[in-house]
Parts: C-alpha cells; structure tokens; sequence
C-alpha cells in the first residue's frame, strides 16, 4: 500500500522556476529583517530607525537601550533563530531517515531523550560540568542518540517504519524519558539546584542564554547543517526502500548511523537551549515540501533558515503576547503544530496501517 | 563466450524452510530468460541472489567469473540492476527524480549529475518512452507508466543484466504487449535479462529460454517450447485435471492468439 502523503497535485519541474531557486536569499533577507524587527519589540520599545542608525555607525542609545538590546534581547532572538533552524533540519533528517512525514524530534522522542540527557547532566554529574552549558550539551547528545535508537529499534520492522508503530514507540519512549525526567527533579528538591532549568525544559521555552552558551551551539548547528549537506542526496535514494537503496549500491547502515548522529547533535543543540519544542520540526519541512518539492538536498538550505524564521516570530510573539509575563513558545507551537500535525496523519491514514 | 552471470551449486534458506536448491545455471549477455513456477518457489528469491541482496547458503552466484560476495555492492550495482514489483515512496518525488536515482552507483559523495549522467539518464527515458512523464509525480502514474519508469531507473545504472520481478503484474493487455515490445529493444540494446513471470501466454517469442522451478523438484530449463508443455506446467503448477484445457489455452502464445 502506498502510504504517500501527495503534497502537492502540481507537478514540480526538476527545473526549478526563478522564484524557487532564489527562495533560500529570500529567507535569509527575511530572517534578518525579522531579528531586527524583533529587537525592537518587548517591554522597553526600541525603534527601528534608531537601531538601525546606531548598527550603522551613529550610536545614539542610551545605557539601558544598549543592556536590553546587547544582553537580552540579541542573545535570546539568536537563541531562538538556532533553535528552530536545528530543529528543522533534524525533522527533515528523521523524515528521510524513517521514510515519513511525521517524523520529528519531539514525535519520535529524541528531544525527550535529549531532555533527561541534559537533565542527568545537571541533576545527578553537576561536577562533570567542566564547561558548564558544554556538557549539558554533551548528555544532551548521548540522551537523543539513545533515545533514537531506542525508537528505532521498535518501530522498525523487515525494512520498514510503519507509521503507527513509529507513532507509538516514540510517544511511548518519550513520555518514558519526560517523566523521568520529573522524578530526577522531584528527587532534587532539597536541593533545588536545577528545578527551574528543568521546568523551562519541559515546557519548551527559550531561555535567556550568554555569549558563550550561544557560541558553543552556534558551532553545533554550523556543524550539522555542513554534516546534513552529503547526507540530503542519500536521503533520496533511501526513499525509495532500505533494498532498492542497497541494490543501487547505497551503504544504508552507514548512512543511517550518519543521519542519526548529525539529527541529534541538532536535536541536542536546540533542546540545550529551548528545551522541548513541539512540532517544529515537521511544520516547517513540510510546508517547504510543497512548494520545492521533495529533493532532500534542494529543501535543505530553506529549511534551515524558514525553520530560524518560523521559531523567531513564534517566540517573539511567545513574549510579548501576554507581557509582561511570558507563554513558553512550546505551547504555542503545540497550539500550531498539534492541528497541523492531525491533518497530516489524516492525509496519511490510508499508509497508517501498512 | 564466457557467461555473464553463473548461479553455481546454488542453496539458499529462509530459517529452516530451503527455497533454492542446487541451481545450476548460465547467462549469457544475449539471453532473455524468464522464471517460472508456482508462488513461494523463489523466483524472488532467485533474482536477489543473483542481485547480491541476500548471501547464498551454500555455492555461488559468479558475475563475470568472479563470486558476487567479493565485490562491493556499488560495484555491482553498476552490471546488474534490479527492477523489483513493488515501490513504496513516501514522498512525492517526480519520475525524472526518481530515474535520477539510477545513477547513484556511479556518483561520488559530493558529486552532482555531471553531462555524461544526463545524456544516459535521457537515454534511458527514451529507450522507456518515459521522456515525456519526466515532470509528473511518480506515485501518480498509472501501473504501465509506473513500469516503465521503474525498468528507466535499472537502464540508467547502465546494466549489463537487467532483473525484473514480475514485470507484467497489473497491466492490461496492451500494456503487456508495450512491455514486451520494450524487453525485445532492450535485448536488441545486448542487456541480458531474467524475469520472474507469471502469465505464461507472453513467454514464447520475445524470452530466449524458461527456467522453471518446482516445490519438489531440481530445476528444469530449456527453450519456451520445451518448458511449457501443458503435461509438465500441469504437474509442476498443481492444476486440477478438469482445467486441462484452458491451461492448454493459456501457454499458446498470447500473440498469435489475440489476432
């Protein structure tokens, strides 16, 4: 049975119209419109004339402008541009990987692993943190890489990743992993050392990172984006099944082994610092798939920077929508993400079974 | 002439259940061979042996006088192309993507589809006439088209021995007869071919010779008119007797029979 989700009726030529090749500079001419929009906004207001002089050269701001825009407000939309760009590109990655749209970091439950990896990290080895934010990253890592294997190892029967069996393992492993991770708080009362770390974690909201956090998984995602690029061509010949693949002479264990150790070193980086946002991960390479199309290589470079710009604006509206508190943006991407998530398993139902 | 591909003392088991027995056998690069017998003898089997996809139990498959388990699978992927029955694609890839595939065994990592990919990658859509489907989607396609741009993708690995499991499922007879036309072009192009085959009548007049596989019994293979008799096909298939007749109708060839 054939278990497509037909994204689109049209034919999409493998000659791309102008608009589509110039789609990634169009993004990226949007994302930075985007940040500096968004600077602006929040509870001291900044205008935009006045920051954009002062990036020019003219320095006009006061004090305070300077602490909210250079302390706060830069580091947290840079946050959230990393964030939502690893994500996406890890949910196009695990879509290739199992052969399914649904897949996701937060579906499959890599991102609850990253979660109770991080949460290990800070809860019960504090004294490992040599680097502090660094390692966290790094149990963040062993924790998506377990998980996914985990997953994996389940869902994956004769070849195949039927849907409702990836459905479940991951929400099985990641329900597992989450409330783990709350009993390793509950067990931290006392001492209450990370409670609010966690509690972020598990709601999916940016948190207000330094330089250096930033710097470090800037690295990451930089290095997954350039370990994805070799790896998008070869999710297109796996598409077609784990034995045409092996037969046109693929090396499908490796591949595999590559696609999920970069999907976690992206998974790990975006939940070490925005913890577990729902669905990102499937709306913004899904979307991308309709109008590209689904050559893994070609939706790549998009995907990594609609992916920045989706998670931007939610997370800009996520803090100033009911300011002066703040909605951790994981709720508005569930908000966003759960509907659109059903519609797609809807498309999906006749392949659910199979 | 050395043959192309050699199945040599050939087993193979699933668990406990043996499927292969002792084939001995021979292609030669002008061949066109189809495989028959009753569903569950190993025609599929037989073809993923001869793919490298599974490992014999016991003997050899030899491709160009050397054992098939001592070349790479990219290596052989650039001789032998398999077309299997079924393609499940989970996304909507279209058919010039899909054909595109083809030349994985020749590209390197970094690689993109150089002039040379291109003018066997059109060669290979014309040989089909699947040139002009190259911008629909693939999961769109009727099962004729589906075929025949499955068979561009095996023809874009510039095959030398092209497999083909059950070429003819789901087609109408006028697609049955446009496959037909195809397989004589590509024999006529020197790629060698076994397929798996179930409708009998399509046999004589375009396969070179029949290799007909039993429950119980070694291998037989011969020319068509010597394989299918209704006497042996009767035996080896379990027909019931009172079918005699239309089974007698069924090996005539469909050709002559349809004028």
């Amino acid at each position: 049975m054939v278990s497509e989700v037909s994204d689109a009726n049209t034919a999409h030529n493998t000659t791309q119209h102008g608009w589509q090749r110039w789609l990634p500079a169009m993004l990226a001419v949007a994302l930075v419109f985007t940040m500096l929009a968004a600077a602006c906004v929040g509870a001291v207001h900044v205008p935009l004339s006045l920051l954009v002089k002062s990036l020019l050269g003219g320095a006009p701001l006061t004090d305070d402008q300077r602490i909210i825009l250079l302390s706060i407000r830069l580091p947290r939309i840079i946050a959230a541009a990393i964030v939502g760009s690893a994500l996406s590109v890890s949910g196009l990655l695990f879509q290739g990987l199992f052969r399914n749209p649904l897949a996701d970091p937060y579906v499959i439950g890599s991102s609850g692993g990253a979660v109770l990896g991080a949460s290990i990290g800070v809860f019960l080895l504090p004294s490992i943190s040599i680097a502090g934010f660094g390692a966290t990253t790094m149990f963040a890592f062993i924790g998506a890489v377990s998980s996914i294997l985990l997953v994996y190892w389940l869902a994956h029967v004769d070849g195949h990743t039927p849907v409702v069996g990836l459905l479940l393992a991951g929400f099985a492993v990641s329900t597992m992993l989450s409330y783990s991770s709350y009993f390793l708080e509950v067990m931290d009362h006392d001492f209450g050392t990370g409670m609010k770390v966690l509690s972020s974690w598990l709601h999916g909201s940016i948190a207000q990172p330094t330089w250096p956090q930033l710097l470090i998984v800037f690295i990451l995602l930089c290095a997954g984006l350039l370990g994805s690029f070799p790896l998008a061509r070869h999710l297109n010949t796996l598409a077609l099944g784990e034995e045409y693949a092996t037969n046109l002479g693929l090396s499908v264990q490796q591949i595999r082994i590559a696609v999920i150790v970069i999907g976690s070193i992206l998974t790990a980086a975006a939940v070490a610092l925005g913890g577990l946002i729902s669905f990102a991960g499937l709306i913004v390479p899904h979307i991308l798939r309709m109008i590209l199309g689904p050559d893994h290589l070609r939706l790549l470079p998009s995907t990594a920077l609609a992916g920045a710009l989706f998670l931007l604006i939610a997370d800009t509206v996520a803090r100033t929508v009911i300011a002066p508190s703040e909605l951790p943006v994981g709720v508005l991407t569930a908000f966003i993400g759960g509907p659109f998530f059903l519609y797609l398993l809807r498309k999906t139902k006749q392949g659910v079974m199979s | 002439m050395k043959p192309l591909i050699e199945f040599d003392d050939l087993s193979f088991s699933y668990k406990d259940r043996a499927v292969i027995r002792t084939i001995n056998a021979a292609v030669f690069q002008d061949e066109c061979i189809a495989i028959v017998g009753p569903n569950g003898v190993g025609k599929t089997t037989l073809l993923r042996l001869a793919s490298g996809t599974l490992t014999p139990a016991s003997g050899a498959v030899r491709l160009q006088g050397r054992d098939l388990s001592t070349y790479k699978q990219r290596d052989i992927a650039q001789s032998i192309a398999f077309v299997p029955q079924h393609v499940d694609l989970p996304f909507s890839f279209t058919v010039e993507q899909f054909i595109e595939q083809g030349r994985t065994p020749f590209r390197g990592l970094f690689d993109g589809l150089k002039a040379r990919d291109r003018s066997v990658l059109r060669r290979a859509m014309e040989l089909t006439d699947t040139w002009s489907l190259r911008s629909r989607i693939f999961n769109e396609l009727s099962g004729g088209e589906r075929q025949r741009v499955k068979i561009a993708l095996g023809l874009a690995q510039e095959p030398k021995l092209l497999l083909l499991d059950e070429p003819m499922q789901n087609l109408d007879i006028g697609r049955q007869f446009e496959m037909l036309d195809l397989l004589d072009t590509l024999r006529r192009e020197g790629i060698a071919i076994i397929s798996s085959m179930h409708d009998l009548g399509l046999i004589e007049g375009t396969f070179s010779s029949v290799w007909l596989l039993s429950q119980d019994e070694p291998m037989r293979q011969g020319s068509p008119e010597e394989m299918l008799q209704p006497e042996l096909l009767e035996e080896i298939f379990n027909c019931p007797p009172r079918h005699r007749p239309r089974l007698m109708e069924r090996t005539l060839n469909r050709m002559e029979y349809a004028l």
